[in-house]
């Protein structure tokens, strides 16, 4: 129905012509906005009138030219940051402690027997330098197999361009040409691994001291001897739970070894979790100090310390969240043995929006590492996908795992029988800057950063009047003898609490939300023209006018045109009615003074009213009276 | 000539560039406004009917006039707001330099020749006081045979003990009693109130110029008096040395650095550049990007750190100066100065000393935001160390300054300012009155330095979590010592102890660098908005209605207000020369000049209401019809509502 009474209108509108032209509707605009400025532009004078032109103008491009600015600033999404401080119940952090020295050396004793005797023959050959007195003659032949693939040398490098590299069992003197100048003092280095196919590619890896390259081929060596053993076998070799947690108590609870979640460490072999939160619920504290934390005495039983491969001798903890895998090389703190340390906590939050407004993500789904450490079930975190893009380029690259991080499916650790390159392989890998930085672009760090800040103090415990009964004590429940088992090298305590402020958190909030936006756009164009969303419809609606009164005008044109032709045919035929009010339109008297023009013609009888609903607007002393009175 | 003047008077109104609402009062003009304005309230109070009506409309509109400034004054108060933000980014990260000195700062072998005499000045002392003699003290000293021809200074700061603050003093050297003259500056005492005062020891400080000028000062401790008493001479006798003896009597970087291992790497001491602390002798810095270069990380962890092994050769301390055997260690910046006596971190030796870092960077805005400073070039005070600025360089470039301007040397722990040279008493006798007067000021705040010192913009942090472990352990240490020494070799032929060793490992924590930035709240556009909104909210203004006040309430007021000025002038003229000539006046009244005026008509183009009446256009009997739109309301008042035009009708 409406659609049929709205062509109908249109079609009778085509038949008629425009009913009014650019100039009156721009006139009737101006009039009847509710922009300030166009106004002003019709009523003044005609030199105000060009001012206010000019104004209004310059105000629009103004409210454009802001609202671009406004625009722009939304599009880069700001953010603003809030910190509050303060003390509430929160969850106490998971705990993860670990003995610096990943193995008992009296149960891995038989699988680095040959490398320690190896080695203790090769410092022995450093430190006297002199040949032949030496006291190898009366040990059991070394196993030199080990050694081949990875001996250590001495570089003596006296002379710049032709260093000598001494092999410290051969004794045979090599020149090489291509060694990269260390210094004008002799230093040791290790060979890694020429890959098999010929000492050509031999690489030596420098160092200054001594003691870095034997520490240094000493991990290398037992590496690859130990990713040969079974977890279950490595995990036996470690440090058990009752063996190393002597006590526990958890605020007025008391806890014992049975409460740590067992985890094995390829640095530290066997670590515990305490309040770990993958089965139960993490446990919450709620007063800060140190007689709500929790208390811990660990033995670390350092003459059971494996001597080449931890020189530091001490626990190792660390502090996270739970379900998440403690990276103790990065996070972890050592605890002295010997001593009290106490760990006051402030849990430092961070939380971030995340797209768009940071580059963080969520839960790490979005980032293109395999992430290997869920196998353990844990959360993303930087580090774990640090470690998964170095293992998957290892991989890659080398074709077995290495021993530090977990495997992907259907792939073996690196050992030198399987993978004799493999030593090569890593140590390019590890000092490859290209590989390094691959995985710093392909990681993304997490939204919601938590970070455990720590004040630390020490002191030492047991005190010497205390140290007897303590020991005695501990030793008895440990071992259920007499006997004093434990010593002041091998004896930690720790306490782990909360601080007065126990929490800063820093969250992030949009600085420009859509709201924001809208009423900055709104107070923009209110401020420079007083005007409104309504107000650019206004506008719309003028220019969809303007269009229609085009088309009228074309098609009054042509129409005009098709008349003219007519007319020349038969000059005496009667005019139509929209000839008529084409001429009341016609431009040629839009020329001249519009109130002249309209005494000039009167209107003519048969002209129907302009149709747009928008333009009915009645005088105001028809509408006034009504509308103003109440 | 009445026809030409009125010409005149209709062309020079034709010319006038004010063609707007010539009312032809005040009263007419504030209505029109009221009526034609864009705001919306002044409106109501025209048209409102009823006189409690009006007040109350005359109220809102005020007070939402008064909002609007109010909150916009609110607005450009709170211009200079910064919010905060913190970005963390994921990186390589530049590895800051890190700076490590001996806490002694010479040996103390190579520096007998120079303190001998202190040294036994400082056991007589200790054996005239404490009946503390070094028998067979660990360390032994050589200095028996010291020639006494310097001895005299120190017979001008002796050591004094006092007796229950009776003015008497037992002097050192002498072992005789005497009154002291002069104020009394307590030390420790006004901290500590130590009941037995039996005991007190200090040292006097005279006045070279005038020798009753006097400050004493005492200590409840006879170890804080030593050591600064000590402390005193020891720089006074430094001060005389040249720096390069005094590099060469320090630890050089073979005796200090043991090994270094960087990033998986070896280092060795070409990695370190030497800086001599006036405090600490020779420190070395690792990685202070002088030869240009800055190294990175990218990994975190303890591994790819620096791991140093230092060698603390403890046999060799002096044993007055130092009281604790270890090093110092500071992270800092490239740029920055470090004040390693002021903050840095001690390690102890035989331990590993495992330093993990966080690093944090922050930038303040300057002014007008906040008073800080981004180079540090708008503060008056030279900056005296060839480092970027900082708070602490400020401070300490001050006092230096203040200290060569009224004692005429320089502090031995500060650099030289151009020109001065370093106190020692054979030169500047007095200094040591000076120093002290003066520090005193400067702890007080009085020096001004507190007050022209700003605190730097930017600035980098590194968060440290220091943790200790056993090292060598307990297994280890027999290899682990032999190798070492044998690494050491080539320089001393003893087995190294384990408490002349220090491991340091400092690596960074994680590769997360936090960016705590300020930025500004407002800008310009932010704020012209919120302007914008505040108008609009209020009373549906904007730029166009202050133009419109400007010129309605300023530029018509005021010409109508002259105008009336003029009529009655020449009103009065008139009349003087009516009364003259006895004429008639001429000049129409000035009623007529107002809108309603033919001559004042508008000469506006028909509007597209206008043209649609053209048919009625014929004017109503009554009174032409006011030309603005809106003014045609009054004509629908005049009919209807008589009541409300008291103000309208005149």
């Amino acid at each position: 129905m409406n659609l049929k009474k709205y062509f109908v209108r249109a079609l009778h509108r085509l038949q008629k012509g425009p009913g009014y032209t650019y100039k009156e509707l721009l006139v009737w605009y101006c009039d009847n906005t509710n922009t300030h400025g166009p106004k002003r532009i019709i009523k003044e004078g005609p030199k105000k009138k060009f001012i206010w032109f000019f104004l209004t103008l310059l105000f629009a491009s103004l409210v454009f030219w802001q609202w671009g600015i406004l625009i722009n600033t939304y599009l880069s999404y700001n953010v603003t940051s809030s910190l509050s401080i303060g003390f509430k119940t929160m969850k106490f952090p998971a705990v993860t402690v670990c003995n610096a020295n990943p193995f008992k050396y009296s149960k891995v004793k038989h699988l680095l027997k040959e490398l320690d005797r190896l080695i203790e023959a090769a410092l022995e050959r450093i430190l006297q330098p002199t040949p032949g007195n030496g006291s190898e003659n009366a040990s059991t032949p070394l196993d030199l197999d080990l050694w081949y693939q990875i001996p250590l040398v001495l570089i003596d490098e006296h002379d710049k361009d032709n260093p000598i590299i001494l092999d410290i069992f051969e004794m045979n003197q090599t020149t090489v040409g291509n060694e990269t100048a260390v210094g004008n003092e002799t230093a040791v280095g290790n060979e890694t691994a020429c890959s098999h196919q010929g000492s050509d590619n031999c690489t030596y890896r420098n160092f200054t001291s001594a003691v870095q390259a034997v520490t240094e081929w000493y991990i290398l060596q037992s590496t690859s001897i130990l990713s040969k053993v079974p977890l279950q076998e490595r995990m036996r070799m470690g440090y058990q739970a009752e063996d190393m947690i002597l006590a526990c108590l958890y605020g007025a609870e008391p806890c014992n070894y049975k409460n740590f979640t067992q985890i094995y460490h390829p640095d530290h072999g066997n670590c515990y979790i305490f309040n770990w939160g993958m089965d139960e619920e993490a446990l919450n504290s709620s007063n800060p100090g140190a007689e709500f934390g929790l208390k811990l005495i660990l033995d670390i039983s350092q003459q059971d310390y494996i001597p080449y491969l931890s020189s530091a001798a001490g626990a190792r903890l660390m502090l996270h969240q739970q379900k998440s895998f403690p990276f103790l090389k990065d996070q972890g703190i050592y605890a002295m043995a010997g001593t009290e340390t106490s760990i006051g906590v402030l849990v430092d939050e961070l939380e971030r929006m995340g797209y768009p407004y940071s580059d963080c993500t969520m839960n790490g789904s979005d980032v293109p590492v395999k992430n290997l450490y869920s196998q353990y079930n844990t959360s993303y975190s930087i580090q774990a996908c640090l470690r998964s893009c170095f293992q998957n380029h290892m991989v890659e690259i080398c074709g077995c795992g290495h021993y530090m991080f977990p495997l992907p499916e259907g792939v073996n650790y690196c050992s030198n029988e399987d993978y004799p390159g493999w030593a090569h392989c890593y140590s390019s890998l590890r000092s490859s800057i290209r590989h390094r930085q691959i995985c710093i672009e392909s990681c993304k760090e997490t939204c919601n950063d938590t970070q455990y800040k720590m004040t630390i103090s020490m002191a030492d415990w047991p005190s010497e009047a205390s140290e007897d009964w303590i020991f005695h004590i501990l030793s008895y429940e440990r071992d259920m003898s007499t006997n004093v088992t434990l010593d002041r090298n091998g004896i930690i305590k720790l306490n782990i609490y909360f601080q007065e402020y126990n929490y800063r958190t820093i969250s992030e909030s949009a600085a420009t939300t859509i709201v924001w936006l809208l009423s900055s756009l709104g107070g923009q164009f209110g401020f420079w023209m007083g005007g409104s969303v309504l107000c650019l419809i206004e506008f719309g609606e003028i220019i969809i006018d303007s269009l229609w009164i085009t088309v009228l005008n074309a098609i009054g044109w042509c129409k005009g045109l098709k008349q003219r032709r007519a007319r020349v045919r038969y000059p005496d035929a009667p005019p139509t009615v929209s000839e008529l009010v084409e001429a009341h339109t016609n431009l040629g008297f839009q020329h001249e003074d519009a109130g002249a023009r309209a005494e000039a013609l009167p209107p003519e009888p048969g002209t129907p009213p302009p149709n747009y609903d928008s333009l009915r607007v009645q005088p105001l002393d028809v509408l006034g009276p009504d509308s103003d009175a109440d | 000539p009445a026809a030409g003047k009125a010409r005149i008077a209709a062309r020079l109104k034709r010319s006038l560039p004010v063609r707007g609402p010539q009312a032809p009062t005040l009263s007419e003009l504030m209505r029109w406004y009221c009526l034609n304005t864009n705001t919306h309230g002044c409106r109501r109070i025209v048209v409102s009917r009823g006189r409690l009506r009006r007040l109350l409309w005359i109220l809102l509109t005020l007070s939402a006039v008064g909002l609007i400034l109010w909150q916009c004054a609110e607005l450009l108060l709170n211009y200079y707001s910064a919010s905060v933000s913190v970005t963390v980014r994921f990186q390589n990260l530049p590895f800051p330099a890190v700076t490590i000195c001996n806490i002694n700062p010479y040996k103390y072998s190579s520096m007998k020749d120079y303190l001998s005499e202190l040294d036994k000045e400082t056991k007589k002392a200790l054996e005239t006081f404490y009946g503390f003699s070094e028998g067979k003290s660990k360390v032994r000293r050589s200095a028996d045979e010291w020639n006494s021809t310097e001895s005299d200074f120190f017979q001008q700061i002796p050591l004094l003990k006092f007796e229950d603050f009776s003015r008497t003093v037992t002097d050192l050297r002498s072992g005789q009693k005497r009154k002291i003259e002069g104020s009394v500056f307590h030390k420790d005492s006004s901290i500590v109130n130590s009941g037995d005062s039996n005991d007190i020891i200090g040292f006097q400080l005279c006045d070279a110029n005038n020798s009753s000028e006097c400050a004493l000062y005492t200590f409840s401790s006879g170890v804080n008096a030593i050591q600064e008493w000590y402390k005193l001479h020891y720089m006074n006798i430094m001060a005389q040395i040249p720096l390069e003896t005094k590099e060469r009597l320090s630890y050089s970087a073979d005796d200090l650095l043991l090994t270094c291992f960087f990033d998986g790497l070896s280092c060795d001491k070409r990695h370190f550049t030497r800086f001599h602390h006036p405090l600490h002798g020779n420190c070395y810095t690792f990685n202070s990007g002088k030869n240009g270069t800055i190294l990175s990380t990218s990994t975190g962890g303890s591994e790819y750190g620096l791991q140093v092994v230092l060698y603390i050769d403890e046999a060799d301390y002096n044993p007055f100066l130092v009281t604790s055997t270890g090093a110092k260690i500071m992270v800092h910046d490239q740029n920055e100065y470090p004040f390693i006596e002021d903050i840095g971190t001690e390690i102890e030796t035989a331990a590993a000393t495992s330093i993990g870092m966080h690093f944090t960077r922050s930038h303040k805005l300057s002014k007008p935001y906040s008073d800080c400073t981004e180079t540090g070039a708008d503060i008056p005070v030279e900056n005296l160390y060839n480092k970027s600025y900082s708070l602490q360089i400020c401070l300490h470039s001050c006092f230096q300054k203040a200290m060569v301007d009224s004692c005429g040397c320089a502090q031995y722990a500060q650099p030289l300012p151009a020109g001065a040279e370093y106190c020692n008493y054979k030169k500047n006798p007095n200094w040591m009155y000076c120093y002290y007067k003066l520090h005193e000021k400067f702890v007080k705040e009085q020096l001004g330095c507190q007050q022209i010192c700003k605190d730097a913009c930017s600035f980098k942090e590194w968060a440290l979590t220091t943790s200790i472990a056993q090292w060598p352990s307990a297994v280890s240490e027999d290899w682990m010592l032999r190798v070492l020494s044998w690494d050491k070799g080539q320089k001393i032929n003893k087995k190294l102890n384990k408490t002349d060793l220090a491991n340091l490992m400092v690596f960074y924590k994680d590769l997360n660098e936090r960016f705590i930035s300020e930025n500004p709240t407002n800008t310009l556009v932010i704020l012209l908005s919120n302007f914008g909104g505040q108008l609009g909210l209020w009373m549906s203004c904007s730029v166009v209605c202050v133009i419109e006040i400007v010129e309605v309430f300023f530029i018509d007021s005021l010409s109508i207000v002259m105008r009336r000025q003029w009529q009655r002038t020449k009103k009065w003229w008139n009349n003087r020369k009516k009364d003259q000539s006895g004429k008639l006046p001429q000049a129409g009244d000035p009623e007529r000049q107002g809108h309603d005026n033919p001559v004042c008509v508008d000469e506006d183009l028909p509007t597209f209401n206008t043209a649609l009446r053209l048919p009625q256009a014929s004017p109503l009997p009554r009174t032409p019809p006011p030309n603005y739109s809106t003014l045609r309301l009054e004509t629908a008042f005049t009919e209807q509502l008589p009541d409300t035009l008291e103000l309208g009708q005149r």
